[in-house]
């Protein structure tokens, strides 16, 4: 640099203005109903990584004979607890039985107190059980309680979808932001692979794959770590990060030929400085408000999989496996009526989320530039 | 066509040459996208800017007046896919590069920008800063206004955090804001504003050239003064050599030491500018300037002249002369070749027939 450059005297701290993001959040938060569905989305959400402690057949805490045992997180065979009985005790029949004999000694059981794969044969009947008092969605045709299974179900769809469109977005957005920014042959060649790629058959490259690689179930461990689980989290990524790749890709063609690139290619900056600094804030608005219909699009494509077989495998508790029960039992309603229900709920809620979104989102409301 | 040595000082002062510069654009069509045509938007085009000086660029739009300017400063590549430079635009930096750096040091003589890459012209940025035409779309509307202002510093000035936000605060005080806006985003000021903020970042790294293109065409008349009287100081301040592109000619003249008048991509005449408002040579220059509005009821209109047709597309230019369909003078041999710019008295003019 030529010379000392004169600065002045010191800068005082001002205080912060709003950015458009900051007042986009402000808007959203206007807009009720999609404010207040996304808080009991994200309530929701957030309460059913604690389903293990709220829906599970083991108790939380034991207390037998002044000791304490915690068979949430480990295994004890039924003889500690001094029952009559071979591998994990029935911590239902334990806690009564502890009360009975009222020595002192007592087991905690969550709020409800079954498991989503486990089997309630001793009900009275066969499978599936109607709704009752005990279980208020009835059981599966294997016994298994539907509301626990609806729940855990929930965490399993969300994550999925959630998870799908973080990997889809990350791979759309750097494909679209590349072509889009350096155009031409890329560009050509680039928008070519992707209509050769998005015009294979999804359905049956799932049906193929799921076929040659026979999804696994692993007993004992979380529902997020199972294999089959990021193989079809996989499958589905490679399919619909072309999604965003062409809104991405639109939006750096327009920004690109702003001035404000014009001034950082001036300045020198580089290419990875303009690309993700300068323009990808400036083309979030696709980003932002797709993810909703994202979201509720990933969903969608696991409960159908999962109805049609090819989804997580048995006993992974799942909404569409669930409905697919219901085809084959078609005299038991709520096979059917209680997984649409929280199906449909879910979804109408996002979309709820996606309108609030869309409109907060609006170009034309905050800057004259668009 | 030879170097175009069209200031009467001679070479010691210039800054900047721009020799044969010609810039295509290419139109593509068909599947795979291949060019079936181009714009030739600046086409040899020459000239000189002095150290200190203020250059006028005038013309009507789409003349190429911009492209100019952005070839210069060199992001038309980088903006545009598939563009064709070329010509020379030397670029002489400082005899006594204080720079410590060892880029510029190998440098001691005029450097080439037209043929450098983007890597190798970075050490010529911070001498070469633009001013952008649209208020509105150069500044980004998700960073502050100190963020805009400091970002030239970070790359190119080794100056600490409290440095940067301190010389930000004192380019905005020097182009008629506060320190306290720095934290403001674009879209809380008016267009007079953010084209100041646009000064100051031009600005920051105290540059030596400054291509101003257009800078106050988007803004209302009593604005457009303001800004050209902060251009005025901050040039008499800080010795900045002007590229003053614009349409208004009015205001070309006010700011200006010299004075181009392009039509087509192409230079038309180049003088001083009394002397080309007072009797402009070129056919084009005159019809130009007898558009200029005059306040005097009685003067107006005496003198118009009116010009027939419309300015031919630039992907099919008329061979020769590009005004001559046009041009109340022209006579056949006009189609034959482009007229080069010559010396007649006090100024260069491209038309043998003046």
């Amino acid at each position: 640099m030529p010379a000392p450059l004169p600065v002045g005297e010191p800068t005082p701290k001002p205080k912060p203005s709003l950015s458009v993001l900051q007042r986009r959040w402000r808007k959203f938060k206007t807009i009720k109903r999609g404010y207040y569905s996304f808080v009991i989305m994200l309530t929701a959400y957030a309460i059913s990584f604690f389903l293990p402690v709220l829906i599970n057949s083991k108790a939380l805490v034991v207390r037998y004979n002044g000791e304490f045992y915690v068979p949430l997180f480990r295994y004890y065979p039924a003889s500690t607890f001094g029952m009559d009985a071979y591998g994990e005790p029935d911590y239902r029949a334990l806690a009564q039985q502890l009360r009975e004999q009222n020595a002192g000694n007592w087991a905690l059981l969550p709020p409800y107190p079954y498991s989503p794969v486990e089997s309630l044969l001793d009900l009275p009947g066969t499978p599936p059980h109607a709704p009752s008092a005990e279980h208020f969605f009835g059981t599966d045709d294997r016994g298994r309680d539907i509301f626990a299974r609806l729940a855990y179900g929930f965490n399993v769809s969300m994550s999925f979808a959630i998870i799908v469109l973080l990997i889809s977005y990350v791979i759309g957005i750097w494909v679209g932001a590349l072509i889009g920014y350096f155009g031409g042959k890329l560009d050509m060649l680039g928008l070519r692979l992707i209509e050769i790629w998005s015009s294979l058959p999804f359905l049956y490259t799932i049906i193929i794959v799921s076929s040659i690689v026979v999804p696994i179930y692993m007993p004992g461990r979380n529902l997020l770590l199972q294999p089959s689980f990021w193989m079809l989290v996989a499958i589905l990524t490679l399919f619909d990060w072309m999604g965003i790749t062409y809104y991405i890709r639109g939006e750096y063609y327009r920004e690109k030929s702003k001035d404000y690139v014009g001034a950082a290619i001036a300045m020198g900056a580089s290419d990875w400085k303009i690309m993700f600094q300068h323009i990808l804030p400036n083309s979030l608005t696709p980003v932002i408000s797709f993810a909703p219909f994202f979201i509720v699009g990933n969903i969608g494509a696991l409960v159908s999989l999962d109805f049609l077989g090819f989804g997580l495998p048995a006993p992974t508790p799942s909404w569409g496996e669930l409905i697919g029960q219901g085809m084959e039992n078609l005299t038991k309603w709520w096979l059917v009526a209680y997984p649409l229900g929280a199906m449909f709920l879910t979804l109408l809620l996002i979309v709820f989320i996606g309108e609030a979104i869309r409109e907060a989102f609006d170009p034309k409301s905050f800057s004259r530039l668009r | 066509m030879t170097i175009t040595n069209n200031n009467s000082n001679g070479q010691a002062g210039n800054i900047l040459e721009v020799e044969n510069l010609r810039v295509s654009y290419p139109i593509t069509g068909g599947v795979f996208a291949r060019k079936i045509a181009e714009v030739r938007a600046v086409d040899d085009v020459s000239f000189v800017l002095q150290q200190g000086e203020t250059l006028g660029l005038v013309g009507e739009s789409g003349c190429g007046k911009s492209t100019v300017g952005r070839a210069i400063v060199n992001i038309l590549r980088a903006m545009v896919y598939g563009v064709e430079i070329s010509g020379r635009i030397l670029y002489h930096p400082p005899q006594e590069s204080p720079t410590t750096s060892t880029q510029a040091n190998n440098h001691a003589g005029p450097v080439d920008l037209a043929s450098l890459s983007r890597a190798a012209m970075r050490p010529y940025r911070p001498d070469l800063q633009m001013i952008f035409q649209d208020p509105y779309s150069s500044l980004n509307p998700r960073m502050t206004v100190g963020q805009i202002v400091e970002e030239p510093l970070t790359i190119h000035a080794r100056l600490t955090k409290q440095e940067r936000v301190d010389r930000v605060g004192w380019l905005l005080e020097k182009v008629g804001l506060t320190r306290e806006q720095s934290s403001r985003y674009p879209h809380e000021f008016s267009g007079g504003q953010r084209q100041r903020i646009g000064i100051a970042r031009a600005l920051a790294t105290n540059p030596r050239i400054v291509i101003a293109d257009e800078p106050v065409s988007a803004l209302d008349v009593s604005i457009q003064a303001q800004v050209i009287n902060l251009m005025q100081d901050l040039q008499d301040e800080f010795g900045l050599s002007y590229l003053f592109i614009a349409h208004d000619l009015s205001l070309v003249r006010h700011i200006s030491d010299r004075i181009a008048v392009m039509y087509l991509g192409h230079i038309v005449e180049v003088g001083s500018a009394a002397n080309v408002y007072k009797a402009p040579m070129h056919p084009y220059s005159r019809a130009l300037l007898s558009a200029v509005p005059r306040p005097d009821p009685d003067a107006r209109r005496a003198d118009r002249i009116r010009l027939s047709g419309e300015v031919p597309n630039p992907i099919n230019k008329p061979s020769g002369c590009a005004f001559r369909t046009r041009c109340p003078i022209a006579k056949p041999s006009c189609a034959d070749a482009v007229p080069p710019l010559e010396l007649k008295g006090d100024r260069w003019v491209a038309c043998p027939h003046v």
